[in-house]
C-alpha cells in the first residue's frame, strides 16, 4: 500500500500542488520526472539516427563558424528593427481602426486581412520582386526588415486594437465626465493600461517574428537560416548545418517564451 | 442651484427617452430623481451632466446654457463633479493619483498643490491610509468614497450622483450615503438618482419622479412619499418599499 502510494507521489501531481511553495521534495520529485523524459527523448532521438546510420562531421562545420555567428547576429538585427517598426504600424493600424475616417478604417481592415490570411512566403516574394523594384529599393536588407515589419505589424495592430477595446467604456465615460479631453483620455487613462496588457502578447509576436525571419533566407538575406544552408551546401553536412541552427532559434525564443510567462502572472496579479 | 428646463426632448435614434420635459426649479439644494429602470432619468442625470447632447429643447443649469457641442459641454463639465454607479476609478492609479489626474490636467493646478489639496480631502473623510492603494485593494464603498472625493476636488458648482450605492454591497451603503450626507451640509448641491428611498426622503429638498419619458410628478419628499396620488408613484413606492417595513 505504502509502495503504490509513493509511486503515485513521483509521478502524480496532487490535487493541492501549488507551483509558489516549492519544497524541497517537490523539487527533487520534478527533477526526477524532467531526467525520465530527457532519457527518453534521447532514446527516441538515438534511434532515429541509428536507423539513419548517419556519421557526424562537426569539423566541417566549426570551419563556417564565423558565418553562422555572423547569420545569427543578422537575425537579430532583422528582427529588432522589425519589431520597432511593426509596433509604430500596429499602433497606427490598431487605432485606424476605431478611426472616424471611413477610409482609413476601410485601409486598415484590408490590410491586416490580406496580411493575416495569406503566406509571409507570398509576401516576400511579391513585395520583393514586385514592390520594391517598383518603387527602386535596390537594398535586400531594408526590404527584409520592411516585409517583416508590415507582416508584424499586421498582428500588433490586432493586438493593440484588442487591448484598446478591453478598457471598458465606463472608464472612457469617466474620464469624459472628470473634463479629460480625448487626447488626454487616451495619453492618461487608455495607453497606460493597453502597454501592460499587450506586453505579454507582443512579446509572444517577438518570438514568432524571430523564426518567421528565417524565410528571408529565400531573397538572399544572409540571416540565420541562410547561412545554415550556405554551409550545408558547401560541405554536405545537412544535420551539422540544421541542428545548431534550431539551437541558435531556441537560444533566443526560450529567454521571451520565459518573458512572457512572468508578465503574464505579473498582469494577472494586477487586476 | 437653478434649473430651467424647456421643452427638452432626447432621441436615441428613433427612440425617443425624454419627451419634451419643462422644469423651472430655482434654490434648490438637492434634487432627488427616482423613478422605473427604463424611464429615463439616468438619461436626464446624463443631460444635466453635459454628457449627452439634447435633440431639442432648452437648458440653463445655474449660469450655463447646455449646447449641443461637445467642446462647450467639455468646458460644462469641468463645473460639475459626476459619480457613477461603480468602476468610477481609474484601475492602474493610486486612490491619490486619481484624485490629482483630473486637478492637474483638466484645472491647471500643479502637481504639489494638487496633491496637497487631495491628501487633506482623504485625511478630512478618514480615507488617508488608502492614499497610495490602486482600487483593486479598495472596497467598494472604499473606492466610492474617493471617487466622490475626486468629483469634489475641484470645486464644482454641484455633484451628481448616479445611483452611486446600486452596485455596492449592502454593508458599504451606508459609509457611502454618510460621505454624501456630510457634502450636503456643508454645502454642496447634488442632483442624485437613487433607490435608497429612506435617504432620498431625508436628504431631498425636491424629488422628480421620471417614467415613461418624462415628470410624471414632482414636489418635496412628503409631497411624493407620504401624500401622492398618481398611481404610477404609489404602485412604484409599494414595489421598492415593499420589504423595508
Amino acid at each position: 500500500m505504502s509502495e503504490k502510494n509513493s509511486l503515485q507521489a513521483l509521478f502524480l501531481r496532487p490535487k493541492n500542488w501549488q507551483m509558489d511553495s516549492v519544497k524541497k521534495e517537490n523539487v527533487w520529485i520534478l527533477s526526477v520526472n524532467v531526467l525520465l523524459v530527457g532519457i527518453l527523448l534521447s532514446a527516441l532521438m538515438w534511434f532515429g539516427f541509428s536507423r539513419l546510420q548517419y556519421v557526424f562531421m562537426w569539423e566541417h562545420v566549426w570551419y563556417y563558424r564565423i558565418n553562422m555567428i555572423n547569420g545569427f547576429l543578422m537575425t537579430i538585427v532583422i528582427s529588432i528593427s522589425s519589431l520597432g517598426l511593426s509596433v509604430l504600424l500596429g499602433i497606427f493600424f490598431g487605432l485606424a481602426q476605431r478611426s472616424r475616417i471611413h477610409m482609413l478604417r476601410i485601409f486598415s481592415r484590408i490590410y491586416i486581412e490580406a496580411i493575416r490570411g495569406t503566406p509571409l512566403l507570398v509576401q516576400i516574394l511579391i513585395f520583393f520582386y514586385v514592390i520594391a523594384n517598383a518603387l527602386g529599393l535596390n537594398n535586400r536588407y531594408v526590404a527584409g526588415i520592411l516585409i517583416m515589419s508590415i507582416f508584424s505589424g499586421a498582428y500588433l495592430a490586432e493586438i493593440i486594437r484588442a487591448g484598446v477595446e478591453s478598457i471598458g467604456s465606463t472608464q472612457i465615460e469617466t474620464a469624459r465626465a472628470i473634463g479629460l479631453t480625448k487626447r488626454q483620455t487616451y495619453r492618461f487613462v487608455v495607453f497606460p493600461q493597453v502597454i501592460t496588457r499587450v506586453l505579454p502578447p507582443l512579446a509572444g509576436q517577438f518570438a514568432s517574428l524571430i523564426k518567421d525571419s528565417s524565410l528571408l533566407s529565400i531573397i538572399a538575406i544572409k540571416e540565420f537560416t541562410l547561412a545554415a544552408r550556405e554551409v550545408n551546401a558547401n560541405t554536405f553536412s545537412t544535420l551539422e548545418s540544421y541542428i545548431p541552427l534550431a539551437i541558435g532559434y531556441l537560444l533566443l525564443t526560450l529567454p521571451i517564451s520565459y518573458l512572457t510567462g512572468r508578465l503574464e502572472r505579473r498582469y494577472r496579479y494586477e487586476t | 442651484m437653478r434649473l430651467n428646463i424647456l421643452d427638452m426632448t432626447k432621441e436615441f435614434g428613433n427612440h425617443r427617452v425624454l419627451d419634451s420635459v419643462s422644469l423651472y426649479l430655482e434654490d434648490v439644494r438637492s434634487l432627488v430623481l427616482i423613478g422605473p429602470s427604463g424611464g429615463g432619468k439616468t438619461t436626464f442625470l446624463r443631460i444635466l451632466a453635459g454628457l449627452e447632447p439634447i435633440t431639442s429643447g432648452e437648458i440653463m443649469v445655474n449660469d450655463h446654457r447646455l449646447s449641443c457641442s461637445e467642446e462647450k459641454l467639455l468646458e460644462y463639465r469641468k463645473h460639475i463633479g459626476m459619480v457613477y454607479q461603480a468602476y468610477n476609478l481609474f484601475p492602474h492609479l493610486s486612490a491619490l493619483e486619481n484624485i490629482i489626474l483630473p486637478l492637474t490636467r483638466v484645472h491647471g493646478m500643479t502637481k504639489r498643490d494638487a496633491e496637497d489639496h487631495a491628501r487633506s480631502l482623504l485625511k478630512r473623510f478618514h480615507l488617508e491610509e488608502h492614499a497610495a492603494k490602486r482600487p483593486v485593494a479598495l472596497s467598494g464603498g472604499q473606492q466610492q468614497r474617493i471617487a466622490i472625493c475626486r468629483a469634489v476636488a475641484i470645486k464644482p458648482e454641484f455633484l451628481l450622483l448616479d445611483e452611486p450605492t446600486s452596485a455596492l454591497d449592502p454593508e458599504y451603503t451606508s459609509e457611502v450615503l454618510d460621505l454624501i450626507r456630510e457634502l450636503h451640509e456643508e454645502g454642496m448641491d447634488l442632483i442624485l438618482v437613487t433607490h435608497e428611498m429612506g435617504f432620498a426622503h431625508s436628504a431631498a429638498d425636491y424629488v422628480l419622479f421620471i417614467s415613461d419619458g418624462g415628470i410624471s410628478a414632482q414636489g418635496s419628499p412628503a409631497e411624493i412619499f407620504e401624500q401622492s396620488e398618481n398611481h404610477r408613484v404609489s404602485r412604484f413606492l409599494d414595489k421598492v418599499l415593499k420589504y423595508t417595513k
